[in-house]
């Protein structure tokens, strides 16, 4: 074993995964850069100092892996997003696989823990201040439960963080719409559909951060940002419509109002999650202050039309 | 089978159809009027910018609303500004009555400080709760510069430079009774805390004439808990009757240096109770010059000169 920095990055095949694993390798030649997932590694990351490992995250060679590399920090990126698996699938995943790595990340003494949790916990409401801030509640489970474990893992590693503030560094980031060529969610999904409807009768201001811009930042995490939770998004927004306009898809105007019931009946062909209805009707823009105390604002290198017009189909 | 192209198609034509009904308002205004509207967005335009704000304040989405606005005000309610020479150029906290059971009156005001001053200016209507949520409204309001009435909103708001509008009645203004016309109910406090707090100063304004627009007959309060409103008042009619408004700007209050935001309720409640009786007497001074009209002449033969 040698003094090289060793880093740890659980959910590697991700889109976002992946590109940071490309800064980390290549702006760190120094340190060892270790990617895991229990999925395939997508794309390759053709530097000499990462090594990807294809393993869950429970089983006994996991620990091994602590025990032979002994990271300096570890990024949780991995997680199930809905629609993807049944709500009690992805609580199971992501609550035993967030403990199991917070227990070893406590019992091998690691300095930082950078763990990717989203706007989305926050939920998008009606009475939604604009520019909510960090303490505010995170209120999207009380009216869909199926997004338990999003809320679950952010307060899991929060409480883990004061917890162990003494110890281990650990920053939750929280941010908006990531989206990009690499990255498959929800968002970008709507945004690049010609079949998703476009609300003719809400118009939601939204925010939106470029996947390398995303990557870039939590890279400054591991050295520049101290203990904490930070939302993550750039100072301008715009609208819903605008958005779905730069993206260039053909628009079906609907009175969103009537999707909840619609997504309730014909759930098994359209995988349209219904808490996303929320977030194409009111706004949930969160306020940027904190993070911008210690990385500057002019670290992003995309605008919100360029990012999304980076996504533009055909 | 309906192709998309179809439905985009026909959703099209109904947009144009709406425009050509909207636009046939314009026929109502003089070329002067015209002229002011067009440079009145001109300069909003180079304030406020072409892209929407994160309240989502849109001036070129907004547009058409303004002219539609615009000509209500000049030709529907014939509305008159008195004390126009009480606006400066520089950030307010318009606080005012309210009245008339649906909010005509913040909608005048809001052309008022747009289409009579200069700069002009878009007020940030505080709205209730429920309004947000509403189809349609909510994207409307918000295109017009209307924002939840939120304390970390109305903050931000005024961390940005923005002068908001705030009725510290709430629903007791809009729902009064006939007796109750024109008597300022009880202001809620928060207003003069995010005063306090931001140090931006507070403008009276009294409105005279928008109780009358829809004639309030009954206040129905269990249908309205039932549909989880704030409150339903039942009125004779649903289309609002042109009775002539009038909008009284006061002179700027200053704020008091010996209290903050954080003091208590016993320090606070005199001075708001200071701006209930300023407005108060705002509105009965205008009354005293109000024009006549069928409701009006009634009311103040009813409740004399108080």
């Amino acid at each position: 074993m040698n003094n090289k920095r060793s880093i740890l990055i659980i959910g590697a095949s991700g889109g976002l995964a992946n590109i940071l694993c490309g800064i980390l390798a290549k702006r760190m030649p120094d340190a060892r850069i270790i990617g895991i997932d229990s999925r395939k590694m997508k794309n390759e990351v053709d530097f000499d100092n990462y090594t990807f490992h294809r393993m869950r995250y429970t089983r006994r060679n996991f620990e091994k892996l602590f025990r032979e590399n002994r990271f300096e920090s570890i990024y949780q990126i991995g997680r199930i997003t809905p629609p993807g698996g049944s709500a009690e699938e992805r609580l199971s995943f992501s609550l035993v696989n967030t403990s199991k790595v917070l227990e070893l990340a406590e019992k091998y003494l690691i300095k930082k823990f950078i763990m990717l949790s989203t706007y989305h916990v926050y939920g998008a409401q009606p009475d939604n201040p604009v520019f909510i801030n960090e303490d505010y509640p995170l209120k999207v489970s009380i009216k869909h439960p199926e997004l338990r474990d999003v809320t679950e893992i952010d307060a899991l590693c929060t409480n883990w963080m004061w917890k162990n503030r003494e110890n281990i560094e650990t920053v939750v980031l929280r941010p908006c719409n990531i989206i990009g060529p690499q990255i498959d969610n929800t968002i970008s999904r709507y945004l690049t559909s010609n079949m998703t409807p476009v609300p003719i009768d809400f118009n939601p201001m939204m925010q939106f951060i470029h996947e390398y811009d995303m990557a870039n930042i939590l890279f400054q995490a591991l050295d520049k940002i101290p203990t904490g939770v930070y939302n993550v998004a750039p100072s301008e927004t715009i609208s819903l419509q605008e958005a779905k306009k730069i993206t260039g898809t053909r628009d079906i105007p609907f009175p969103v109002f009537t999707l909840e019931v619609l997504s309730k009946a014909i759930r098994k062909i359209w995988p349209f999650p219904s808490y996303f209805i929320d977030f194409v009707m009111y706004s949930c823009i969160i306020d940027n202050t904190k993070i911008h105390q210690y990385i500057p604002e002019d670290i992003y290198q995309y605008n919100c039309r360029k990012t999304l017009s980076l996504i533009r189909k055909g | 089978m309906i192709s998309l192209d179809f439905l985009a198609k026909k959703f099209n034509s109904f947009e144009q159809v709406l425009e050509s009904k909207f636009s046939s308002y314009k026929d109502l205004l003089t070329s002067e009027e015209k002229s002011t509207l067009e440079s009145t967005y001109q300069s909003l335009l180079k304030i406020y910018g072409e892209t929407e704000d994160p309240w989502g304040l849109s001036v070129p989405k907004a547009k058409k609303s303004f002219e539609i606005l615009y000509t209500i005000y000049r030709h529907y309610f014939k509305v008159r500004l008195f004390g126009k020479e009480n606006i400066k150029n520089e950030q307010y906290m318009v606080i005012s009555n309210h009245s008339g059971q649906i909010a005509i009156d913040g909608l005048m005001i809001g052309c008022a400080f747009a289409f009579e001053n200069e700069p002009p200016r878009v007020l940030r209507l505080m709205v209730e709760r429920f309004f947000t949520a509403l189809p349609f409204i909510n994207k409307w309001s918000s295109e017009c510069g209307a924002v939840l009435g939120d304390r970390d909103n109305c903050l931000n708001l005024l961390k940005r430079g923005e002068s908001l509008l705030i009725f510290p009645e709430g629903v007791r203004g809009v729902s009064k009774s006939t007796t109750n016309y024109y008597k300022v109910q009880e202001f809620t406090p928060g207003f003069f805390r995010m005063a306090l707090k931001s140090g931006v100063k507070i403008l009276p304004v009294a409105v005279v004439g928008a109780e009358e627009i829809f004639p309030y007959v009954y206040q129905a309060s269990a249908v309205a808990k039932i549909l989880k409103l704030p409150a339903l008042p039942i009125s004779a009619n649903y289309f609002p009757l042109p009775s002539p408004i009038d909008i009284h700007v006061g002179k700027p209050i200053e704020l008091p240096e010996d209290i903050d935001a954080d003091s208590e309720d016993s320090l606070i409640n005199p001075h708001i109770r200071e701006i209930e009786r300023v407005i108060q007497s705002m509105l009965t001074e205008g009354r005293k010059t109000r024009r006549p009209w069928a409701f009006s002449k009634k009311m103040n033969e009813d409740n004399g000169d108080e």
